[in-house]
């Protein structure tokens, strides 16, 4: 009996082990990367609220998370992005057009012709034409009606009179027929191309959008109609035939969620799947106001991806876990984090305290409070290494040991300030006490005492004021801010002007809404304007420079925006940059295939699949 | 008893617009920048803020602001009546938008009530009756860890034991009661609880004080000397006496609940009126933070005058002019 039992037992034990065997050979197998099919529902957590800065009308939308929603799902514009990650990624392609067009009449000219074939989604759905473009580009214009970037078309001739309302129409676009559209610049503008692959200058029905004008206009975003593969679920039963009769679509609530799914109208084969792949049929994107909880769902294969900031529990979780670690997504960013230095208030008016500064900051420790490693590489100019082809990869002018910070390089550099006696400390009156605008996030809590310390260190005391929304404070130029550790600033699109232009031309200053916090280029006549008080003599600008590299094309312009970074990083230095941010995506194990898109800096959704 | 109402309800209108005109003076006099480059993207013209601050109003100055919000409010907006106006960021009608959210402040409210309610006046009679013994002491202590406990760590523990180890209740979200009761309640049971602990921990330690404050009086010594059972003693003479500042502080709590479920909402992301409160004050959406305060105020000078009104019939002593 006894010797029967040991046999059942040996015989259980073997058939036991076989069958873990197969398990582990079966889960082994199912864990490699399966093919990425089409179907099912894409969903994505989206954290506090969506924070669109035009209700999600792409005439006015300003938001990055926005674009990517627009670029890779529901708008097709003339040219655009294969939506992937890296240099290839910023590299614009044909996307309405038929091909890019090279400007001609000495770079004045492009000429766009239009694929045939390409239609608006429901409830338009009628095949797209120029006229259809051309009304985009005239909402754009027209400020009643939200545009919030149209400073990038200025250079097209007549646009300044229509916006101004002294035209009817701007006299530098035509349509010589319904699939060529024509682009006449005052100027030659080397980054044309990007311009006009934005999303505001998507084709807009205007059977549905003359509903939408003036007041009402940002409420076109319930009701935006799709030229791209996915479209807001229930615009097929809007009803458009009247503006009385147009209500929202079902599938779009701007405080809780916005639903995407196939346009039925789509053409595949006016597209490439090298710019979209188009796998899953829904799209779900979902406010949720607990960020834990959105990892927690991600983890648990209740939602797919996520548009937050992973906590470092989290980041700690995914990266010391083996089985985690592929689903953390780390890319460039295309982004770069900053102090920002008034040119015009003590003691950040002479250039050797800026420099001083620059070597003091200890710009490891500041990557520390944005999670360590994984937040990017320290930034050591203005604009990200991918934007400039690499080529100031290598360029450091305030390098010290660890980039820690290294007081005697500071204290050598602050030798030659007046506010100095020569001890290489900023001992006058006006280094003591100096306004710091902090915001209030956790990163900012975690990045203040290391500055303050820092800053101590040569002789500089700062009085911190923590604002939440600080930009509201430091783009006023009146307030007189002298210093401040909240901006960053990304592209727009990959050319080195969405950074110059709008950071350092005397143009942009403004008395309300300013982006160029340092005031470089300010004069007198503008300073009288914004109300800025201090030094607001003497003040550097790259006026000249900036608008020079504008009108390059190619390598050249390339170069010529390396050099300026260098020159205003060594003789104007408004900025201590710190970091080069890098985006993080948590991804569930549903997910079977995953990219990112460089353009919009967000989840390439036109390259996502899931089981 | 009328009259009483009437002037009550006046007195309300009141409140509520002195309420509403503190809002506005305080959300302008903050030194907050300027509202209108949150909606004008990067490098605002001059002519876009202009063109923004006329579509939302933030043209005016801000009493005037508040005198057209009065306006629209008594006669109605494109968006119906009450006329709230529209949110800045989203677009929407937040008339349409507190509606929408209402039902599920509501439910949240209701059903943490009614546990708070039974469990805090059972376990403070119990706690009561058997003054000094074990329950009474077990009793005390789960008042004191009830009060002391911050409802977000509750909110996160609750979600981590139950949902999320032992795959009890339907996690965060809320679902409609349309759209099943199992999932409307699987969602909302996680949130009631961590919501009623707090208050249920109050009303334990109110009801035990009020009762044995109540039990030490005379006429309950006569009441038992009459040879009336002790439940009859308790619950006839002894509850109803104590009633009356539960009462009161039950009126209070679910009123300023309306909008103030602040931190159960976010944890349990339920979005309710709390969470529109919390997001529409950091996102600087006027409207809508003055939407759900309006809704506040009046719930809570509401639930005052029915509180007042209830006291008539509970205390006989109480008679309203």
């Amino acid at each position: 009996m006894q010797r029967h039992l040991r046999k059942t037992i040996l015989a259980a034990a073997v058939l036991a082990l076989a069958a873990s065997i197969v398990v582990a050979a079966g889960s082994a197998s199912g864990s490699k990367t399966t093919t990425a099919k089409a179907g099912g529902t894409y969903r994505v957590g989206w954290e506090g609220s969506f924070g669109f800065t035009d209700a999600f009308d792409p005439t006015g939308e300003y938001l990055g998370n926005a674009w990517a929603l627009y670029s890779n799902l529901l708008l097709r514009t003339l040219v655009g992005y294969n939506h992937v990650a890296g240099a290839a990624g910023n590299v614009v392609v044909p996307d309405l057009a038929a091909s890019v067009p090279k400007p001609t009449g000495g770079g004045l000219v492009y000429t766009f012709h239009l694929k045939s074939g390409i239609k608006f989604g429901p409830p338009v759905s009628r095949e797209i034409t120029s006229k259809d473009v051309l009304f985009a580009m005239e909402r754009l214009a027209n400020a009643k009606d939200g545009g919030q970037y149209p400073f990038y078309y200025t250079v097209i001739k007549g646009w300044d009179a229509y916006a101004a309302g002294k035209a009817k129409s701007i006299s530098g676009i035509s349509t010589p027929s319904a699939t060529t559209i024509v682009f006449r610049l005052t100027q030659p503008t080397g980054d044309f191309i990007y311009r006009m692959a934005m999303p505001a200058t998507a084709p807009i029905p205007a059977e549905v959008a003359k509903c939408f004008t003036g007041g009402k206009a940002n409420q076109y975003g319930r009701d935006v109609v799709s030229s791209g593969p996915y479209m807001i679920q229930g615009m097929d039963s809007v009803d458009m035939s009247s503006c009385a009769s147009i209500k929202p679509a079902s599938g779009f609530n701007p405080l809780s969620s916005l639903t995407l799914v196939r346009n039925p109208d789509y053409n595949a084969a006016t597209d490439s799947k090298a710019a979209r792949q188009n796998l899953p049929d829904e799209f779900d994107f979902t406010i949720d106001s607990n960020a834990d909880d959105i990892y927690n769902k991600v983890a648990a294969g209740q939602l797919d991806d996520e548009v937050s900031s992973p906590s470092p529990k989290v980041l700690r979780k995914y990266l010391t876990t083996p089985s985690l670690k592929n689903l953390l997504k780390q890319n460039v960013g295309d982004r770069t984090w900053y102090l920002t230095l008034n040119l015009t208030q003590a003691p950040f008016d002479d250039i050797h305290v800026r420099k001083a500064l620059n070597l003091i900051i200890d710009k490891t420790g500041l990557r520390k409070a944005w999670g360590g490693a994984t937040a990017g590489p320290i930034a050591t100019h203005i604009v990200p290494n991918p934007m400039l082809h690499n080529l100031l990869s290598n360029y450091d002018p305030y390098k010290t040991p660890g980039s820690a910070g290294s007081v005697t390089l500071a204290k050598a550099a602050m030798k030659g300030s007046k506010y100095s006696n020569g001890d290489g400390m900023c001992d006058a009156a006006a280094c003591k006490n100096v306004l710091m605008i902090a915001d209030t996030r956790a990163v900012d809590k975690g990045m203040v005492p290391i500055i303050v310390a820092d800053a101590a260190k040569i002789g500089i005391t700062l009085k911190v004021r923590s604002v939440t929304g600080a930009y509201g404070v430091i783009n006023t130029p009146k307030n007189n801010i002298p210093i401040s550790e909240r901006p960053g600033w990304g592209k727009d699109y990959a050319d080195a002007s969405t950074f110059f232009d709008e950071l350092f031309a005397s143009s942009t200053i403004l008395a309300t809404g300013n982006t160029n916090y340092s005031l470089v280029g300010l004069t007198p006549a503008i300073a009288k304007k914004v109300s800025a008080s201090g030094t607001v003599t003497g003040i550097p600008s790259v006026d000249p420079q900036i608008n020079h590299c504008n009108k390059l094309t190619g390598n050249t312009r390339v170069s010529c925006w390396a050099a300026l970074d260098k020159t205003i990083m060594t003789t104007v230095v408004p900025w201590v940059p710190y970091l080069s941010a890098q985006n993080l995506n948590v991804i569930s194990t549903n997910v079977t295939k995953w990219n990112y898109d460089q353009f919009s800096d967000q989840t390439a959704y036109a390259h996502v699949a899931v089981k | 008893m009328t009259l009483y109402i009437a002037r009550r309800l006046a007195w309300t209108l009141l409140v509520v617009g002195a309420v509403l005109l503190i809002t506005y003076a305080v959300f302008f006099l903050l030194p907050n920048g300027d509202i209108a480059t949150r909606f004008a993207g990067k490098a605002p013209t001059p002519q876009l803020l202009a063109e923004i601050r006329n579509r939302l109003g933030l043209d005016h100055p801000w009493y005037i602001q508040f005198a057209l919000f009065v306006k629209h409010f008594f006669l109605g907006d494109a968006y119906g009546w009450p006329g709230l106006g529209y949110s800045y960021g989203g677009g929407v009608s937040v008339l349409s938008e507190i509606t929408s959210r209402a039902p599920r402040t509501l439910w949240l409210i209701t059903g943490a009530a009614i546990l708070w309610l039974v469990s805090g006046v059972a376990i403070g009679i119990v706690s009561a009756v058997k003054r000094r013994s074990l329950t009474d002491r077990l009793a005390m202590g789960f008042a004191l860890f009830g009060i002391s406990a911050p409802v977000f760590w509750l909110g996160l523990m609750a979600l981590w034991i139950f949902w999320r180890i032992l795959g009890v209740g339907g996690g965060t979200g809320y679902t409609p009661i349309a759209q099943g009761v199992g999932s409307w309640a699987g969602h909302l049971i996680l949130p009631w609880c961590v919501l009623a602990l707090l208050y249920a921990a109050f009303y334990a330690r109110m009801t035990r004080n009020n009762l044995l404050e109540t039990l030490g009086e005379d006429y309950i010594r006569t009441a038992r000397a009459k040879g009336l059972s002790e439940r009859e003693v308790i619950f006839k003479h002894g509850l109803r006496a104590s009633l009356t500042p539960i009462v009161t502080m039950f009126g209070m709590d679910i009123a300023l609940l309306v909008g103030g479920a602040i931190i159960t909402e976010s944890v349990f992301n339920i979005q309710g009126l709390g969470w529109l409160a919390i997001t529409s004050a950091l996102n600087q959406d006027l409207p809508t933070l003055v939407g759900v305060i309006m809704l506040t105020a009046t719930a809570v000078a509401v639930m005052n005058l029915v509180v007042d009104v209830l006291y008539a019939f509970i205390d006989p002593r109480v008679r309203y002019a």
